[in-house]
C-alpha cells in the first residue's frame, strides 16, 4: 500500500502539517488510504495464492508489457506491495516455530509440536518463494537486489529477537538506545523502507526520489514502533496492566537515564519474592522516570523526519494519506 | 552395464579425465567464496550459516555447473574459460541447495547429516529456519547481482520447485499408476529441478542457442532424476555409518520410493502399509523386508540406468570436449556411488 500510494504522488493538492498537532485516528486513515489506491490490501489468503485468481489478472497484465501504457506501471508496483506483504507474512509464520528441545510436558505431545513446526516451516517458505516468484517477474534486477537485501536485514532483526528472549538471568539487555534502534531498523523498518524504494526504481524515477522514499518508509516505520511500544504507557485505564517487553523502547530509554545498576534494581523489585513480575509497580517506575517523555520525542522526531521526506514529493492525495499515517503513529492522548 | 561403457566411449579423441580434476579449479575457493556472501555481524548466525560451506560434501552440483559452462562456452565459440556469471551460478546453486538441507532436516527432525549433527539439533529449530531464510536471501542478491533478468527467473523457478516438491511428498495417491508419476514429480521438484536449471542458466550465459540450452536442461533433468533414485536405493542399501545419515530414512519419513513401489507391484500387502505411509509399529521393518526380497532395487537401478543414458545422449549432441566426456562419465559416477 505504502509503495502504490508513493507512486501516486503526481497529483492533487494539500500541504502537509507538522506532527505536533494530532491526526485522525488510525483506522480512519487506514481506510482513506485504501480507497485512494483502490482495493483492500489486507493479508491474501493462502487459497488465493494456491487458485488462478491472481495468475489470471497477471496474465491479462502481462499483455501490457512492452506498451508504453501506465497501467502497466500500476500492476507491477501493486504486485510489489502484494511481495512486500507476502515477506511480511512468510516471517510471521516462521516466527511461530518451537525449539523442540525446549519443550515441556505441559506443551502437549512432541509430534503435534513437530507437526506444526513442519507447517510453519513449509507455509513460510510458500509464502518466500512466492514472492521470489513474483519479483522475478517484475523483470528489474535492482528491486531483486533490494528486496534480497531487506530479507537479510528481516532475519537478522528477527535474530537478535530471539536472542535477547534467550537469555536466562538477564529479563532485559544491557543496550542503549542507539542499538535498539539499529535493531529495529533490520527487524521492523528495513522491509517497508526498501520497498517504498524499490516502489520507486520500478517506475524508474531518480536516485533521489528513491531514497526520499526509503527515507519515508525508515522513520514511519520506526515512529509506528515507537508508538506502539509506548502504548502500554500511555493509556489511561489502570485496571489491567498488560505485561510489556522489557526491551521495549520506554524501558531501554529509561535504563540509559537511570542507569543498569539502578534498573536492575527496579526490576528485582517489581518480581517480588515469588518471581513473578508486578507488571503495574514496574510501569509506574518508568513513568516516573524520563523513558516515557523521551520515547514520546523521538517518536515525534521520527515522524517529523518521515514529513520532511515526503516534501520532496509533489502534493496530491496519496501524498496527503501518507502524512496522515505520520500522524496516526504520533499522536499520543 | 556395458552397453553404458561402450556408449561412453563415443566418437570423441579426448582424453578420459576425473570430472573432479577437470572442474577442480573452478571450484577450488568455491566455499570460501560462499561464505564471503553470507555477510552476517552475529558471530552465532554466521557460524549456523557457515556449518555447511566446510568444503566436505559432494559438491556435485557445483562441479556439474561448471564442467557445463565449460561444454556450453566450447561449443559456442571454443573457449574453455567460464565466465564470472557462470561460477556465481554454481555459488548460487550450492546454496540454495544448502537452505534447502537445512530447512529440510526441520521439517524431518532429522539430527545428522554429512556425518555430523543437523543445525537444527545444535541450535534449536527456531534458529535453524532463520538461518535456511538467511542463505535464500543471500542467494538470491548474488543473483540479482548477475544483472540478468533471464537467469533470475530460471534460477527462482527452482525456489519454487523445492517448495512445491516437499508439499507433493506431504500428500499421496491411491492409484498405483499415478503413485510412479507423483514420485517421479515430486523426484523433479525437490532433486532435479535444480540441477536442470542452473545447466540452463549455465548454457543460456554461455551460448545463444536455445538448443543448447534445451540440451544442458535435459542433461541436468535426467542426471538428477537418477542420482535421486539411487539415494533411495542406497537408503535401503547402505548402512547408516557409510551414508552419513540414519538408513531406513525415507521410511522412517513415511515416503514410499522407488525400491518400495517397485517392491509393491510383487508384493500387494504393501499397499496398506503405504497408505498409513508406515505408522503402525513394525512397519518399516516390515516394508525393508520386503523390498530387500523383491526385485525393487534392482528395478530403481535399472531406471536410474536408462535416465542416465538419456542424460548422456543428450550431451552427446554438443561438441567434443573433455567436458563434455567428464559430464558423460558423471553420469556412471551417479550409479556407482555408495554414498
Amino acid at each position: 500500500m505504502w509503495g502504490s500510494l508513493l507512486r501516486r504522488g503526481a497529483r492533487g493538492a494539500g500541504g502537509l502539517r507538522g506532527v505536533a498537532s494530532g491526526g485522525p485516528p488510525w483506522s480512519q486513515v487506514v481506510s482513506e488510504a485504501e480507497k485512494i489506491v483502490g482495493y483492500p490490501t489486507s493479508f491474501m489468503s493462502l487459497r488465493c495464492l494456491l487458485s488462478d485468481e491472481l495468475s489470471n489478472i497477471a496474465m491479462q497484465v502481462r499483455k501490457l508489457v512492452g506498451t508504453k501504457h501506465p497501467l502497466l506501471d500500476t500492476a507491477r508496483q501493486r504486485s510489489l506491495a502484494e511481495i512486500t506483504e507476502l515477506i511480511h507474512t512468510a516471517f510471521l509464520v516462521h516466527r511461530g516455530i518451537v525449539n523442540i528441545g525446549e519443550l515441556k510436558s505441559c506443551d502437549g505431545p512432541l509430534k503435534d509440536m513437530q507437526f506444526g513446526n513442519k507447517m510453519a516451516v513449509l507455509s513460510g517458505d510458500f509464502l518466500l518463494a512466492n514472492a521470489c516468484t513474483s519479483l522475478a517477474q517484475l523483470q528489474n534486477t535492482k528491486v531483486v537486489e533490494l528486496i534480497s537485501s531487506a530479507i537479510g536485514d528481516l532475519v537478522q532483526g528477527i535474530y537478535y529477537e530471539n536472542s535477547k528472549s534467550s537469555e536466562e538471568n538477564c529479563l532485559t539487555d544491557d543496550i542503549g538506545i542507539s542499538t535498539w534502534k539499529e535493531q529495529v531498523f533490520l527487524s521492523h523498518s528495513a522491509l517497508l523502507a526498501k520497498s517504498c524504494q524499490a516502489a520507486m526504481e520500478l517506475a524508474k524515477h531518480s536516485a533521489e526520489i528513491q531514497d526520499m522514499a526509503f527515507q519515508y518508509g525508515k522513520h514511519m516505520s520506526m515512529s509506528h514502533k515507537l508508538h506502539s511500544d509506548l502504548q502500554p504507557f500511555v493509556k489511561e485505564s489502570s485496571s489491567d496492566t498488560v505485561a510489556f517487553s522489557l526491551n521495549s523502547a520506554p524501558a531501554v530509554l529509561h535504563q540509559e537515564f537511570l542507569g543498569r545498576e539502578a534498573w536492575i534494581k527496579q526490576i528485582k523489585e517489581a518480581q517480588g519474592k515469588g518471581n513473578i513480575m508486578d507488571y503495574k509497580k514496574l510501569q509506574e517506575a518508568i513513568k516516573a522516570g524520563k523513558g516515557v517523555t523521551s520515547a514520546i520525542d523521538l517518536c515525534r522526531c521520527h515522524g517529523s523526519r518521515a514529513l520532511a521526506a515526503l516534501e520532496r514529493f509533489p502534493p496530491s492525495e496519496a501524498r496527503a494519506a501518507l502524512a496522515n499515517i505520520v500522524y496516526a503513529v504520533t499522536r499520543f492522548p | 552395464m556395458s552397453h553404458l561403457c561402450s556408449c561412453s566411449k563415443t566418437a570423441s579423441d579426448e582424453k578420459y579425465q576425473d570430472p573432479f580434476q577437470l572442474g577442480r579449479k573452478d571450484l577450488k575457493n568455491l566455499y570460501e567464496d560462499i561464505k564471503k556472501e553470507l555477510l552476517v555481524s552475529t558471530v552465532e548466525l554466521k557460524e549456523m550459516c557457515d556449518y555447511y560451506f566446510d568444503g566436505k560434501g559432494k559438491a556435485f552440483r557445483p562441479m556439474i555447473v561448471v564442467l557445463m559452462a565449460r561444454a556450453c562456452n566450447i561449443h559456442h565459440n571454443n573457449s574453455r574459460e567460464v565466465q564470472a556469471s557462470q561460477r556465481s551460478v554454481a555459488i548460487i546453486a550450492e546454496m540454495i541447495h544448502t537452505a534447502s538441507l537445512v530447512h529440510d532436516d526441520v521439517i524431518d527432525d532429522a539430527n545428522s547429516r554429512r556425518g555430523k549433527m543437523t543445525v537444527n539439533q545444535i541450535w534449536g529449530e527456531r534458529k535453524a529456519v532463520l538461518a535456511g531464510d538467511f542463505i535464500l536471501s543471500a542467494a538470491s542478491l548474488a543473483l540479482a547481482r548477475i544483472g540478468n533478468t533471464t537467469i533470475i527467473s530460471v534460477l527462482t523457478q527452482v525456489i519454487e520447485d523445492l517448495v512445491r516438491g516437499e508439499f507433493l511428498q506431504l500428500g499421496s495417491k491411491e492409484n498405483e499408476n499415478e503413485r510412479f508419476a507423483h514420485y517421479l514429480e515430486k523426484t523433479f521438484k525437490k532433486t532435479a529441478s535444480l540441477i536442470a536449471n542452473s545447466c540452463k542458466a549455465v548454457s543460456i550465459l554461455g551460448c545463444p542457442d536455445p538448443k543448447v540450452h534445451e540440451i544442458a536442461y535435459q542433461y541436468g533433468k535426467n542426471v538428477g532424476i537418477a542420482f535421486q533414485l539411487i539415494d533411495d536405493v542406497l537408503d535401503f542399501t547402505s548402512c547408516a555409518d557409510h551414508l552419513g545419515k540414519p538408513a531406513a530414512a525415507d521410511l522412517k519419513l513415511g515416503l514410499a520410493t522407488g525400491p518400495v513401489l517397485f517392491a509393491c507391484r510383487q508384493f500387494p500387502e504393501m499397499n496398506a502399509m503405504i497408505m498409513r505411509r508406515f505408522s503402525k509399529p513394525g512397519d518399516v521393518e516390515r516394508a525393508r523386508k520386503y523390498v530387500l526380497q523383491s526385485d525393487g532395487v534392482q528395478q530403481t537401478t535399472y531406471l536410474a540406468q536408462r535416465y542416465c543414458h538419456e542424460a548422456t545422449r543428450e550431451i552427446s549432441k554438443l561438441r567434443p570436449s573433455p567436458e563434455r566426456e567428464a559430464l558423460i562419465q558423471l553420469t556412471e559416477m551417479v550409479l556407482m556411488r555408495d554414498k
